[in-house]
């Protein structure tokens, strides 16, 4: 019974100092914000995943074609526009 | 929000249509579920449905031969039926089980389509006593 | 102990609840330190959870029958490793090892979270720690496993049919694979609570879902394995509830992997995902409560039992709560790009994804039918095997041609010319091996004839797509077949894992067809000396052998195997009579075919007291090939799975460089 006490008042302990662990380590904050992004870094998020995605694409659009499963025709329809479509995300997320 | 018209809308349109279509083939062709019943709800239903019950009194007879002979009681209440089976016995089965068996009420006589009969198998133990 | 037990079990409550509303408050309000104590006490809930499982596992270890759960679930005579795997043998025990595995995975992906996405996670550690605490609240206040009683001088024993090495593995896998989509349903909450409009979610629980999904197929497969060799009936797989539980989920996460595809490369379908991973989540719940509430008639059922209420309200919870955040959030949602044409790969992704539902949604119709007709016309009907074969073909059927039709077909748009020419050799492979098995008399199952031409058309293009890429990418020079082929792999290890992934679904397709489609049965009752002929196997009846083992007697059949006149060998199909437990459980014994990949299945089907026994023998070709699609899933899920340092640095430079700049 004694072994068990031990154990759950270790527990307890335990719980109580990791809850308490940020307030301890800080007890008085310089900066207590949570990080969150705001609407222009969101805008910034989203472009660097349209700048990505606009990437992947036209690399993919290579690969396809060269293994044979975009015709000449389909890629010559499409690399124009995925490459307009990169440099503007490229621009946009870099500018 | 470019266009109205989208595919995509169209096609998870005409896909829900082909959806429900096949669905609705099925139900009527297939009419609905087998009815599921105790013992003592048996009475007016003529066509297969599904037994479920507690496995009462001996079971005698031979299932692999002329059919094993058993009663199916309500859960709650000691309205039973006699039940005749023929085919494979679940590793379970045994007196006072639950069981589920398919089959027609002929005569006052359950008569179990062959190799349906399944137990349910309950995770806990009553010790024996 | 059982009270520290109870003790480690409140506290795994209050810290959980702590997480839930100290996080929420937190998040709301953007509090950093409250944020991070609100994480480290689901770290703590960890802890003391971990206690509550040491506790119960001793008191299983040490045969302490004063624990009520002890005594009902094992016996003395129980070897120590099926006395272990007891803890997950009854209800209260399967809470706490949810809770257990729950708080794991939170606590994971939390600190994997906090090195790669900190700030997506404020609002992900309440939507765990609500889930958690619901848990929680069952084991303390409504199905405690440390409830107990005085002790009796034995216990009631193991179901044998539990009693079985599958019983160490199964039930976890799929608690692994249930609990874990918890995680993707957490991150997709908290970044919709966030008003997050970027895709960090999805990249931070990408591996976290294909884990996940990836148990949950295994452990289905396992458990079909289970059924197959243990229960004994001949099948793997009944369309029972318990079953369907789990592979609702499975179907819907399924189609969320590949929809989540489409939202990554084009930026579409966002609400639509959100949607799946909230169904998945929800189906993994109900599943649960399926299996523990006794609600609808199984084979495996579980007795009445107390939580089933509370289940149903927190799945009503979960569902009515999700989608008005979804609802609300729907302006966030909005796509900026769309469907550019009905012939291109996002569009074949919506197909599968649409059957894919369906057939979840007709298997979840299928198992809440007893329930719903009852409430309609007073009178429970049940649907059975017949009503999930007929979806399973009309579904899965273009489902497998889909795999085949997807992968040919390029992202955006493709012209028909184009898709006439890479569509060219597997319709060829198919087209031939459709007449071949036709010439070979597999013509009598349509749908198997199907399945199997549909199947070699998928291999093809599998086999097609890996030989292409590694041509295309051995052009660029400088890399030998081998290096060509690795590089391929290694650079998208997503996409040819899944390409192995299908390859593993059509090894399935095939032996599902081939053992069920092209099976033989037959049932004799055999006096010694007797013989049977079964699909060109002549079996002869050497009488019976009995012997005792530890807990239980064993009867077995001697049955010779002979094929053309050439002796296969001695199979010993029988039964075992376990005493404390009072149960008699069927001992199939099966000759595998490795060559051709058959089962030849004998069941001692009755014991007759006259020497004679009724012998039930099933031959079922290509079985085999289902354990092997195992293996191959396997296979598949690790490629996808396995860390790309260069991709992870990619993802890590996009995110951290914006919120660094800020």
């Amino acid at each position: 019974m004694s072994v068990a006490l031990v154990i759950g008042a270790l527990l307890a302990v335990v719980s109580v100092v990791l809850v308490a662990a940020p307030f301890l380590r800080e007890p008085v904050a310089a900066d207590d914000r949570l990080l969150q992004p705001d609407a222009a870094q969101q805008r910034l998020l989203a472009r660097a995943e349209e700048r990505d995605r606009a990437l992947d694409a036209l690399k993919e659009l290579e690969f396809d074609h060269r293994t044979g499963k975009v015709s000449d025709e389909d890629y010559r329809a499409q690399v124009g526009v995925l490459r307009q479509r990169a440099a503007a995300a490229l621009r946009e997320a870099d500018g | 929000m470019p266009g109205k018209r989208s595919p995509a809308r169209l096609i998870v349109a005409l896909s829900v249509a082909a959806v429900l279509a096949v669905f609705l083939l099925y139900t009527s062709i297939a009419g609905g579920g087998t009815p599921s019943l105790q013992p003592s709800q048996l009475a007016g239903h003529a066509g297969r449905v599904s037994l479920v019950g507690i496995v009462a009194g001996q079971p005698s007879g031979d299932a692999h031969a002329a059919g094993l002979h058993f009663l199916i009681r309500d859960r709650h209440a000691m309205t039973s039926v006699p039940v005749v089976y023929k085919g494979s016995v679940p590793d379970m089965f045994k007196t006072g089980r639950e069981v589920v068996v398919d089959g027609k009420l002929r005569h006052g006589m359950f008569v179990a389509v062959p190799g349906t009969l399944v137990t349910k198998c309950p995770s806990k133990y009553t010790p024996k006593k | 102990m059982p009270d520290l037990g109870r003790a480690a079990l409140v506290t795994s409550f209050l810290l959980l609840v702590y997480a839930s509303a100290a996080g929420a408050f937190a998040a709301w309000h953007g509090r950093r330190r409250l944020a991070e104590s609100a994480q480290n006490a689901l770290i703590a809930a960890f802890g003391s959870t971990a206690v509550a499982v040491v506790i119960l596992l001793t008191a299983l270890a040490r045969h302490d029958f004063s624990y009520t759960y002890v005594a009902q679930h094992t016996s003395r005579e129980l070897p120590l490793g099926y006395t272990l795997t007891a803890f997950w043998g009854g209800q209260e025990g399967s809470l706490l090892l949810w809770l257990f595995v729950l708080c794991g995975y939170s606590v994971a992906a939390v600190l994997t979270a906090r090195r790669a996405g900190r700030e997506v996670i404020a609002w992900v550690v309440p939507v765990l720690g609500v889930v958690a605490s619901f848990f929680a609240f069952l084991l303390v206040f409504v199905a405690s496993p440390f409830a107990t009683q005085a002790a009796p001088a034995d216990g009631a024993g193991l179901n044998p049919s539990l009693q079985n090495p599958y019983m160490a593995v199964h039930p976890p896998l799929l608690y692994l694979g249930y609990v874990g989509l918890t995680v993707p349903f957490a991150f997709a909450m908290g970044a919709l609570l966030a008003r997050r409009t970027d895709e960090r979610w999805i990249v931070a629980t990408r591996r976290w879902t294909l884990a996940a999904w990836a148990f949950l197929g295994v452990g289905q497969l396992l458990g079909a394995h289970w059924a197959y060799v243990e229960i004994g009936w001949g099948g793997y797989y009944a369309w029972d509830p318990v079953e369907n539980a789990a592979l609702m989920p499975w179907l819907a996460a399924t189609a969320f992997l590949h929809s989540v595809m489409i939202q990554e490369k084009r930026g579409m379908l966002k609400v639509w995902n959100v949607l799946l991973v909230v169904l998945a989540f929800c189906l993994s719940i109900f599943g649960t409560f399926l299996t523990r509430s006794g609600i609808i008639q199984s084979i495996h059922s579980f007795t009445q039992s107390s939580i089933g209420p509370w289940f149903l309200g927190f799945i009503c919870f979960v569902t009515a709560a999700s989608l008005a955040l979804v609802f609300s959030r729907l302006p966030l949602l909005r796509a900026k790009t769309r469907l550019e044409s009905l012939v291109s790969r996002e569009a074949t992704f919506l197909y599968n994804n649409l059957l894919l539902v369906a057939l979840a949604l007709t298997i979840l119709w299928g198992v809440i039918y007893p329930l719903l007709s009852e409430a309609v016309t007073g009178e429970a009907a049940t649907v059975s095997k017949p009503y999930y074969n007929f979806f399973l073909h009309s579904f899965g059927l273009p489902l497998l041609l889909l795999m085949g039709i997807g992968p040919l077909v390029a992202w955006r748009r493709a012209s028909l010319r184009a898709l006439g020419k890479t569509f060219l050799w597997p319709t060829a492979a198919a087209l031939t091996a459709g007449v071949a098995l036709l010439a070979a008399g597999a013509g009598s199952s349509r749908i198997g004839v199907i399945a199997y031409t549909f199947s070699v058309f998928v291999l093809a293009t599998i086999v097609l797509e890996f030989a292409r890429g590694t041509t295309a990418r051995k052009a660029l020079g400088g890399v030998g077949w081998g290096g060509a082929f690795t590089s391929l792999v290694a650079r998208n290890r997503r996409r040819y894992g899944g390409y192995v992934v299908h390859a593993a679904v059509v090894l399935l397709a095939i032996g599902v067809a081939g053992s069920s489609a092209y099976q033989t049965v037959r049932e004799t009752r055999l006096h010694p000396g007797d013989s049977m002929t079964v699909a060109g196997n002549r079996l002869v009846f050497r009488g019976f052998e009995s012997s005792l083992a530890g807990n239980h007697r064993a009867i077995r059949a001697n049955v010779d195997v002979y094929r053309g006149g050439e002796y296969l060998g001695r199979y010993r199909p029988g039964k075992n009579q376990y005493f404390a437990e009072d149960q008699v459980s069927n001992e199939v014994s099966i000759r595998h075919d490795l060559l051709t990949g058959g089962d030849l299945f004998m069941i001692a089907d009755q014991v007759n007291t006259d020497g004679s026994v009724d012998l039930k023998v099933l031959q079922k070709p290509l079985v085999n090939l289902i354990w092997l699609a195992g293996l191959v899933f396997v296979g598949g899920s690790l490629i996808a799975l396995w860390p790309d340092a260069r991709e992870e640095r990619r993802l890590a430079e996009r995110y951290e460089g914006v919120t660094v700049r800020a």
